[in-house]
């Protein structure tokens, strides 16, 4: 063995075939980031809105490539042999973080300006995280997910600890980081053992490992669960949703929004790829594991959040029941029917879709609101309809959305959850249906108290003085408004865009 | 220990470098006593230098699997920059030398719990898996060549991930500890 240590390698490195036009948004990101540092280092004022538009300009510019892959004719791309995948599905998720991304530079651009924080460095981690997300939504490898993983969480440690002269900022920051750390590990431990089994990093081969001998071994189901726990922390599921409240709290609210929205969703995208490329030879483990993940989620988030008074960590509880309702069809997976299995990628991407369109549009009524109120407490949200009745509205239609009340497209992405859960036609199938509707009508009182107090409660001091809300918050407000209502009306095309998003399983 | 050496046992008559096995026994109780001396010991810098002995069995035991390169790259990353890190922590946050008492009895208790379980079930799906496998005496150590052309080659955006991913932590930790 020794003298063969320094022997040089037997066999021949092939280059490996890249195909620029899959890779174009991430090359376009990673351009832009490039870019970022360059002009930040060498612009002499230290406030500018050049860093702002760059980085925005670069998520629009990626999102480019995402629309030209869409519309040509392959249905999927597979590069490195099949460890980085461009399907239909990979396309809809980058666009929605690419989007997700813009809108949270929209909301960031006057927050950051006026709060004396370092500007540049935030814009260039904000494309890093989105960076990996776009690189989360293609990889079907587990060193592929981990790194994105990685590369997705660590600027949104360094982001949400951004307010760093307050308690509350580091705080958030510091709980963020450590139950971040400690889920990876355990999701490292958990992919270690799968590939010690199976000898393979590539999902579709896992997948195919579980189907054989090893899939029947305790040490498959050990892999699996470790490896899913990992990503329950990342959607802020219950038993590991503790972070979630004083992160978001502490936070910059921008990426308070960032945060519930596209990190969420990026952690929906690696389970969802985790569970139909790899885990579906043992989906009698998935099952049971998600069924309870889901409806813990949802009845601890919803209960908790009834008892809120700061707006911030009412939605900060919204969004770990939320996340329990986007988890609920995979409590349904059954591996023999595909009907089933397509039904549930359809309705998470539509829902995860809606919840970041929504979401994302609510934050920034919220960012608009304590502009001028200076808190996030809910007493100060009295009487909004009478200092400013647009924002009132819209606020509206995004928690009636939200709760799932027709037509806004909550309702729709809502009723396909439903439909998801109940086609499945099981004993399970139906509980968990039942425990859905449960905690909808929940969720809709603490939605519906907020309502209550912008319209028939009065302002707490009396102050009707109308505010001035600065030009890209309207922008925010504007885009994401109009896509929840007429998607809601017309929901025809964005259905048929989840539709379209199958994953690419085979091969 | 005990059960690796009765599976070791159990199929004795497997061509095995044998060498090999006793010094992985013999490595692996090394690191079984000095990582309970890491959370058993009371002086924070006796509890790394016991790191330091659990990090370097690690690095043997790749060595007797013939994986070269990540055996030097443990030595280099962890003994070399994580454990070093760990003490300049120490000194220059001036942390009290000796631990103290922190726990109270009901979470030491439910850690206890969770610990055991833990161990029982990851002892039993560990064995259960691969309790019966030997360093084989056909062993071919993994080339670093390979591990560069696989870097390279099917690794590589994840690669490019990584140094990107390098470039944004560092750029945040500057933020985040700056002094303004």
């Amino acid at each position: 063995m020794p003298a063969s240590l320094l022997a040089v390698t037997t066999e021949t490195y092939s280059t490996p075939v890249l195909d620029w036009h899959a890779l174009a948004p991430l090359v376009i990101l990673m351009v832009t980031l490039g870019l970022a540092i360059i002009v930040d280092s060498i612009s002499a004022r230290r406030t500018s809105t050049v860093l702002p538009n760059l980085a925005g300009l670069g998520m629009l510019a990626a999102l480019i490539p995402v629309l030209t892959l869409a519309i040509s004719d392959d249905r999927s791309r597979e590069l490195f042999g099949g460890s980085f995948v461009v399907d239909r599905f990979s396309l809809l998720m980058s666009a929605l973080f690419l989007v997700a991304g813009y809108v949270t530079v929209l909301l960031s651009t006057n927050y950051i300006a006026e709060g004396d924080y370092h500007e540049g460095e935030y814009y260039f981690l904000l494309v890093a995280s989105v960076a990996g997300m776009v690189f989360m939504a293609s990889a079907r490898d587990l060193i592929s997910i981990f790194v994105a993983l990685e590369l997705l969480s660590i600027p949104a440690y360094l982001l949400a600890s951004w307010r760093k002269r307050t308690q509350t900022g580091i705080e958030g920051g510091m709980k963020y980081y450590l139950m971040g750390v400690f889920a990876s590990a355990i999701m490292l431990y958990g992919m270690s053992l799968i590939f010690g089994g199976t000898g393979h990093t590539r999902l579709v081969d896992v997948g195919e490992a579980l189907h054989g001998s090893f899939g029947s071994e305790p040490i498959a189901v050990i892999g699996i669960v470790l490896t899913l726990v990992g990503f329950a922390f990342k959607v802020s599921a219950v038993p590991f949703h503790n972070w979630a409240p004083d992160t978001y709290e502490g936070a910059p609210t921008p990426i308070t929004a960032f945060l519930s929205v596209a990190s969420k969703a990026a952690g929906f995208v690696a389970l969802i790829q985790l569970i139909f490329v790899g885990f579906l030879g043992r989906d009698d483990v998935v099952r049971p594991m998600m069924f309870i993940l889901a409806a813990l989620t949802m009845f601890v988030g919803n209960v908790i959040a009834l008892r809120q008074t700061n707006v911030v960590r009412l939605f900060a509880y919204s969004s770990v029941a939320q996340a329990g309702f986007i988890l609920a069809p995979l409590a349904v997976v059954a591996a023999d029917d595909p009907a089933v299995l397509s039904g549930i990628v359809e309705s998470m991407t539509l829902y995860l879709v809606a919840y970041a369109l929504m979401n994302l549009g609510a934050f920034a009524v919220i960012i608009a609101v304590s502009r001028r109120t200076g808190t996030g407490e809910m007493d100060s949200w009295g009487g909004l309809f009478s200092w400013a009745p647009a924002l009132a509205v819209t606020m509206a239609i995004f928690l009636f959305s939200l709760g799932g009340i027709p037509p806004m497209l909550g309702w729709n992405a809502k009723f396909r959850l439903f439909d998801a859960v109940v086609s499945a036609g099981t004993a399970s199938a139906y509980t968990m249906a039942v425990i859905m509707a449960i905690n909808t009508v929940i969720s809709m009182a603490y939605y519906l108290t907020l309502v209550r107090r912008m319209f028939v409660d009065d302002a707490p001091d009396g102050d009707h003085t109308p505010i001035k809300v600065p030009v890209p918050l309207v922008a925010a407000m504007a885009i994401t408004a109009t896509v929840v209502v007429v998607a809601g009306v017309i929901p025809g095309p964005l259905s048929d865009l989840a539709q379209s998003a199958t994953l690419a399983i085979a091969g | 220990m005990i059960a690796v050496l009765a599976a070791a046992a159990q199929n004795a008559d497997a061509p095995v470098y044998v060498a090999q096995n006793v010094a992985f026994g013999i490595i692996a109780a090394l690191m079984v006593f000095s990582a309970i001396r890491v959370v058993t010991t009371a002086n924070v810098v006796h509890a790394a230098a016991y790191l330091v002995m659990v990090l370097a069995g690690a690095a043997a035991q790749f060595i007797l699997l013939g994986a070269e390169f990540v055996a030097i790259t443990q030595v280099m990353v962890y003994i070399g920059a994580v454990v070093v890190l760990f003490l300049f922590g120490i000194m220059l946050t001036k942390a009290p030398m000796r631990g103290e008492e922190f726990a109270r009895r009901d979470q030491w208790l439910a850690g206890l719990f969770t610990s055991v379980v833990l161990f029982g079930v990851l002892i039993y799906g560990l064995l259960d898996g691969f309790g019966r496998s030997k360093i084989p005496q056909d062993l071919q150590p993994t080339l670093t060549g390979e591990v560069s052309d696989s870097i390279f080659g099917t690794y590589l955006l994840a690669f490019e991930a990584i140094s990107l991913l390098l470039l944004a932590a560092a750029v945040g930790a500057i933020v985040v500890s700056k002094r303004d």
